[in-house]
């Protein structure tokens, strides 16, 4: 994955130590630094990569919240949750060096002298622990709270740096919650920062099978004469977990699973898979060939959306022989709520490398088990010499969690006297290949914004196409003649009208 | 799962011709079928007398997180009967998933007398299909070197810090290379022994407006272990082979000197002192030291940069192991070609 523009001439001490690029030292500002996501993954990833020596000597952390705290205090707190939440032990003498770095600003959002002060307190950083003046700006608080913190950020002169410096913001999603607002944050955004400035974190393409998507298509030429139209007949994507809503309640009930996983995670995978080959491994590169797969998913009409896409919610059952309380009866859930927790979609790249292939995909809570995949179902070879019909398809999987691999399903004839054909699966493991643990996607993903490398980042417009493939199915949804939801029991693998939108094609969920 | 779990032995007898067949049955033993997927074979040889058993214990660490097929290979050369034995065994660790298992196989073979003269053979035919092949040489190489054995090595990895000769090691080395035509990659465990340090060095510059350092280095100050001076001068011609310095004639063993591209000299000290290998190096202009020593709970290293009368701020690094399969395991990790070593070593060849 290559520069980006305001990445500097390579260090020549460097060569053969590194094959990424290499972060710089920066101050990284948290907003919402109290919050959940800074004590279970940003602290806790930073933590590790000191404790891997990939973070920059000269970095620091300033956590930007409403809390009275001082520095010390959460430090403390910080450290607990990092004990708890780390992918490796908290070693005491590493985490005193760390914590060293770690400062406490408080401020309301939108109190234009805490941006001043911030600003006076990282150029005393700067001086004292060789940031640089870079500055890598975290939105960890609630959307709506973007707009008044990035307008102070411009009036505090926090979004422009001198010469050899930068200034990078990462915006977590959701990125809005429709096209509108979704443009609407984007101009928002480019007021105070520019596109190459915006870094728009989606966890999934910081997994490791994530971007070994990329290299099984284009490091194994056997796939490359496969991978279209000609030979596959169709792909399935699941993203099926057991947990219920918890406590995201609140935030659910607004969302749904469509805007909640489909809008981001599952358009993200798509992409990898759907992609043209990109010129380079730039990051622009590879975000022009994605934005162009979203571009060219089918629109449908509002009776299209009725017949290809299924909403459902779970009712009570059971996960893991243990009772679970339906979707309205969670705290916090209104007891009349439309709110999709499953979606089912059938949907159709027209471009000339996917015509007529269906892609179908399945996102769901309180499923039987917890497991995101990509299957490419491949064509059945000519049933003329076998004297059988072989309705096993040729199966490619790659399992993006939570056992990373990929399996390829292949026909082989059983050993014995008559000729009896049976689908057998090959199966490679990353944990039996490579006993090295991958680093967390936070890990890989805040080293990429420190170092300039926005590829695993989503780009403005593929944000913006993917709301105007979601919103006309919001729409038809929440229209007078709002399509029907589908009840499951928890424990199952959703309605049975998710089903029938293979069936009804001659197909089948994958077994899983 | 394979019936036989880690047990640091050699296995179960096997007769040559009949290996592959026994590996078969071992992992057929198993509680199921499985697919390995394997990365390499990986071989070892040594001559030292026991070095089967703590080879193969070696092995059995180093395939924690590296699956291969390892074979293992002690040769007694100096024995009066021809005789080979071999034995077979599996290596299974869990892995860090909890459940899974990193699953590697291990041919050993103890060689006697005249059957050294069969190792390419006896090798050869048992690498695992379709997958390099890395030959860890734990002995000095020696002549004649058998081009048809280093045909087949995709990566030669030995440890050039108990070489007596490094310039007629390195030289039988390329001439095997050249003579079968072979582009192999040299893996040395003393250089691999540096990757903490010098990362820790190149870190100090990763910014560009630290680069303005490169003219302005006079001294370069290392403290090495006993028996690791060739380590240090690895590292002093790293340094030069990435800064574009050029070795002036050694004052003394202990001093070196070099000339950067302006004409600038640099002192090179050299000081044995007991600790780590590489205990500490310091990298100094007139106004700033660049100190990169061991941390006292040993395996950290603490780096920091400061000017005279100015506090410094150390920052704690990883600082690696020195044991061989900690060095074996991040040589395994890194991959890739090694041309900055070749670089390094052409710069302080004749004081290794």
């Amino acid at each position: 994955m290559h520069r980006a523009a305001d990445q500097p001439e390579p260090n020549p001490l460097r060569e053969g130590l590194s094959t990424r690029a290499v972060p710089q030292p920066c101050a990284i500002v948290i907003f919402g630094a109290t919050g959940d996501l800074t004590h279970r993954k940003l602290i806790p990833a930073l933590y590790n990569l000191a404790a891997d020596g990939e973070l920059p000597a000269g970095a620091a952390i300033v956590g930007f919240a409403r809390r009275n705290k001082s520095d010390d205090e959460f430090r403390r707190d910080l450290e607990e949750a990092t004990r708890k939440f780390s992918r490796q032990p908290v070693r005491d003498e590493i985490w005193k060096t760390f914590a060293q770095s770690i400062f406490y600003h408080r401020s309301e959002f939108d109190d234009e002298s805490g941006y001043k002060s911030l600003a006076k307190r990282l150029d005393e950083i700067d001086k004292n622990y060789g940031t640089r003046g870079n500055r890598l700006f975290y939105f960890a608080a609630a959307p709506d709270q973007f707009e008044p913190i990035l307008k102070h950020l411009k009036a505090a002169g926090l979004n422009e740096t001198c010469e050899g410096s930068w200034a990078r913001i990462i915006v977590e999603k959701p990125f809005g919650t429709d096209l509108a607002s979704a443009r609407e944050l984007n101009r928002i955004i480019r007021n105070s920062f520019t596109e190459e400035q915006t870094y728009r974190i989606d966890h999934f393409l910081g997994k490791e099978t994530a971007q070994n998507i990329l290299v099984l298509r284009f490091a194994n030429a056997i796939f490359a004469p496969l991978w279209n139209t000609h030979y596959v007949d169709h792909v399935q994507i699941t993203a099926a977990e057991t947990l219920g809503v918890g406590t995201r309640a609140g935030f659910y009930e607004r969302a749904g699973a469509l805007r909640d996983m489909v809008q981001n995670h599952l358009l993200q995978l798509l992409c990898l898979v759907a992609m043209e080959p990109p010129t380079d491994l730039a990051a622009d590169s590879i975000r022009d060939e994605k934005v162009k797969v979203v571009r060219s998913l089918r629109r449908w009409s509002r009776n299209e959306i009725a017949a290809n896409v299924v909403r459902g919610q779970y009712t009570a059952g059971a996960i893991h022989g243990e009772p679970v309380v339906g979707y309205r009866q969670e705290q916090n859930v209104n007891p009349d709520s439309q709110t999709e927790t499953f979606v089912a979609l059938r949907l159709f790249i027209d471009n000339w490398r996917w015509a007529d292939v269906p892609v179908y995909m399945r996102v769901g809570k309180r499923l039987p088990k917890s497991e995101t995949d990509i299957s490419i179902h491949f064509k059945k070879a000519p049933a003329v010499l076998f004297n059988k019909d072989l309705s096993d398809l040729n199966v490619l999987v790659i399992r993006i969690q939570p056992d990373e691999g990929i399996s390829l399903r292949i026909h082989a004839k059983v050993p014995g006297t008559s000729f009896r054909i049976e689908p057998v699966k090959m199966d490679f493991h990353y944990g039996t290949s490579f006993g090295k643990p991958s680093p967390e996607a936070y890990e890989r993903l805040l080293l990429d914004a420190m170092s300039g490398d926005a590829t695993l980042f989503a780009r403005s417009d593929e944000v913006e196409e993917a709301w105007a493939f979601i919103d006309p199915i919001e729409e038809a949804w929440h229209a007078n003649d709002a399509a029907e939801l589908f009840f499951y029991p928890a424990g199952s693998w959703g309605p049975e009208a998710a089903d029938d939108l293979l069936a009804r094609d001659g197909r089948a969920w994958r077994r899983l | 799962m394979p019936a036989v779990t880690e047990t640091y032995s050699l296995g179960v007898p096997a007769q040559i011709s009949r290996i592959d067949q026994e590996l078969k049955k071992l992992w057929q033993e198993g509680e199921g079928a499985m697919t390995r997927a394997s990365l390499m074979n990986l071989a070892v040889y040594s001559e030292e007398p026991g070095s089967l058993n703590s080879n193969t214990q070696l092995m059995a660490k180093i395939t924690e997180n590296h699956a291969c097929r390892a074979i293992v290979i002690e040769a007694d050369c100096r024995a009066k009967e021809n005789s080979v034995d071999a034995w077979i065994s599996a290596h299974c660790h869990v892995s860090h998933v909890g459940s899974k298992q990193v699953c590697s196989e291990q041919i050993s073979f103890l060689l006697k007398g005249g059957c050294t003269t069969l190792l390419p053979n006896i090798v050869f035919s048992h690498l695992d299909s379709d997958l390099p092949f890395y030959l860890w040489w734990q002995e000095e190489f020696r002549e004649p070197m058998d081009p048809q054995l280093w045909a087949w090595v995709d990566r030669v990895i030995y440890d050039s810090h108990g070489w007596k000769d490094f310039r007629a090691q390195m030289r039988l080395v390329k001439s095997a290379e050249q003579e079968a035509k072979q582009r192999i990659v040299f893996c040395d465990l003393n250089w691999t022994r540096l990757d903490n340090v010098r990362f820790a060095l190149a870190q100090f510059f990763d910014h560009p407006a630290s680069h303005h350092h490169f003219t302005k280095f006079r001294k370069l100050r290392i403290d090495f272990a006993p028996g690791f001076r060739s380590t240090a001068v690895l590292l002093a011609g790293w340094l030069a082979a990435q800064l574009n310095w050029r070795a002036e004639n050694a004052k003394s063993p202990q001093e070196l000197r070099f000339i950067d591209p302006s004409g600038r000299k640099i002192d090179i000290e050299f000081r044995e002192r007991d600790g780590e290998p590489i205990h500490e190096v310091a990298l100094t202009t007139a106004e700033v030291e660049f100190l990169v020593t061991y941390a006292k709970c040993g395996d950290l290293l603490e780096v920091s940069r400061a000017k005279p009368g100015e506090k410094p701020m150390p920052q704690l690094m990883p600082a690696g192991k020195n044991d061989p399969v900690s060095l074996m395991s991040e040589e395994l990790m890194r991959g890739g070609p090694h041309h900055v070593y070749l670089r390094a070593v052409n710069c302080v060849r004749d004081l290794l």
